[in-house]
């Protein structure tokens, strides 16, 4: 009783230098950015008030709506094909390799620099890229592929690109958590491979799917840099507005209540989200919970 | 199937960083095939590029004060977490994962926020900050199951036994957790060479290599770019490599000094 009280007492001991760290630099800088939501900016000086003009001003701007769907898009669409394209390669590495080699070289690639990936998707997709002077020199096509480069689409891709890795480690780890055993049973009693996916696999590792959705959704959605360097005018987005307020000298107030309102809109897929699973009966029921 | 597959993922991972490699070292400015022949003057030129060599400089100076500022406080808070139970171990755990969890546009507004109000100019230090934040929960999952495993028991086996707690710390935990957190420290330097979406708001004019990256790649389009990110990304793959191999061998060798006690 006496050790157990004292452990605690040492765990609590050695977990306030975090704590003060996480509390200086990420709750007090969250509440505080709130707070400047409600504030008013005058010639580039902020001014404390308690107003919801930046609110008000956002909700009311219709390009607002079109930027904050533009970020939506992104996210939805690069959090779906990374979930997808990667559960295949989580499975094979989890149930089909033995050693980790796979999975590491896997890894690897996700330290390749973010802003050097979308720099070769730029070299690779622009209108002197690989892509069109190869199909050119061909003779398939005469002009470049303009779209190809500074468009939603080569946004996207460079997000999936750019997540695959990270939604890879999170479905295996969640794959890991799926014995080999359930697998095996579902398949012996009949399952097809669909139902085996469907209604063993998945409500089993239903925490690592809206992991993994959630956290490459949050990411690219959020991102302002991808969409800068390769969205062009048609994928501007509401994280490259927020930027720009932050950083030329720009209405912070606004910029903060953009951002929260748009934590917002990412708050709503999650529960739209984890709805959908339900519904489409990919969540566990009753019978397994941990 | 399956395997074509997974080789077609891994190749649709790698394709774009060969092709800036090997134009990297390209005898012509063009980015295009046919491919003219190899040559090292776009190394050569960055090489003596002092901004270049400057922000380099900085990256490392950052990765390596983030990475030892991450180490002292994830492993004190792993060590922590491992003492506590409960309500409190689980909203720890969620406090400290928060800065994971939200795109990195909003932790930059928010210190930036906090820097202004209180007047800390913005610098080194200040991205230093930026990178320990996000860093930290990437530490603390890293070192997360070895610190779960490790047997608080053994630490007061050696307390019992008359050793204090820096000497059980130093002889018993420290051995054991040793290669995960050095592993970890690894993993903290790679990510905060690689940070930049944080660093944009929070950097004076000192800037990191991520950043003259970015003011390169909004000038021209020029062959010094593709030199530029690749020492930037083999130094960091080679910075992780090193980490795995470290790791790897550690436990390789207690294993093996384990199997000899075994057998004697």
């Amino acid at each position: 009783m006496l050790k157990g009280s004292r452990r605690e007492a040492m765990g609590l001991a050695l977990v306030t230098p975090s704590f003060l760290f996480l509390l200086v630099f990420f709750i007090v800088p969250a509440a505080l950015l709130f707070v400047c939501s409600f504030w008013l900016a005058h010639s580039f000086r902020l001014i404390p008030a308690f107003s919801f003009d930046n609110y008000s001003r956002a909700l009311s701007a219709s390009g607002f709506y079109v930027l904050t769907w533009n970020a939506l898009k992104n996210g939805l669409c690069t959090a779906a094909f990374t979930v997808a394209l990667s559960f295949p390669t989580a499975y094979f590495i989890v149930y089909r390799t033995r050693g980790n080699l796979l999975f590491y070289l896997i890894l690897v690639s996700w330290f390749s620099s973010y802003l050097v990936r979308i720099y070769a998707w730029r070299v690779i997709l622009g209108s002197n890229g690989l892509i069109n002077t190869t199909l050119m020199q061909l003779g398939l096509i005469d002009h470049p592929i303009e779209v190809l480069l500074f468009s939603p689409f080569a946004t996207i891709l460079t997000l999936i690109h750019i997540m695959l890795p990270f939604g890879l480690l999170l479905l295996v780890s969640a794959l890991r958590d799926v014995r080999r055993e359930y697998i095996e049973a579902a398949r012996d009693l009949g399952a097809s491979p669909f139902e085996v996916l469907t209604r063993v696999m998945l409500p089993m590792c239903y925490k690592g799917i809206i992991g993994a959705f959630m956290f490459t959704f949050v990411i690219s959605a959020g991102d302002f840099v991808t969409p800068q360097l390769l969205g062009g005018r048609e994928g501007m987005t509401t994280g490259i507005l927020i930027a720009n307020q932050f950083r030329s000298s720009g209405n912070w107030p606004f910029g903060a209540a953009m951002a929260f309102l748009l934590l917002a809109a990412f708050l709503l897929v999650y529960f739209v989200f984890v709805r959908l699973l339900h519904l489409l009966r990919l969540a566990p029921g009753r019978r397994f919970h941990d | 199937m399956l395997r074509i597959y997974v080789w077609l993922y891994v190749a649709f991972l790698y394709a774009p960083i060969a092709i800036i490699t090997l134009f990297s070292f390209h005898s012509s400015p063009s980015l295009t095939f046919p491919f003219e022949g190899f040559s090292l003057r776009w190394y050569a030129r960055i090489f003596t590029n002092t901004t270049f060599m400057d922000s380099l400089w900085n990256s490392i100076l950052v990765g390596t004060a983030t990475a030892a500022t991450t180490t002292v406080l994830g492993s004190l808070t792993a060590l922590g977490l491992a003492r506590l139970k409960g309500r409190v171990q689980t909203l720890f755990g969620l406090l400290s994962f928060g800065p994971v969890a939200l795109p990195g546009l909003f932790l930059g507004i928010a210190l930036v926020m906090l820097f202004s109000q209180i007047g800390l100019a913005r610098s080194l230090f200040t991205v230093t900050i930026a990178h320990v934040l996000f860093t930290l929960p990437f530490f603390l999952e890293a070192v997360r199951s070895r610190i779960e495993y490790f047997d608080l028991s053994l630490e007061e086996a050696a307390r019992d036994l008359g050793a204090t707690p820096a000497q059980a710390f130093r002889l018993v935990t420290l051995p054991i957790i040793g290669p995960t957190i050095g592993g970890a420290a690894i993993l903290s330097f790679a990510l905060s060479f690689d940070e930049f979406i944080i660093t944009v708001f929070v950097s004076g004019n000192n800037t990191t290599l991520p950043l003259t990256i970015w003011s390169m790649m909004r000038r021209a389009v020029s062959p010094d770019i593709n030199a530029a990110s690749v020492l930037s990304l083999s130094l960091s793959i080679g910075i992780i490599l090193l980490g795995g191999l470290l790791v790897w061998y550690q436990r390789r060798s207690a294993l093996n000094a384990r199997a000899k006690d075994i057998q004697e």
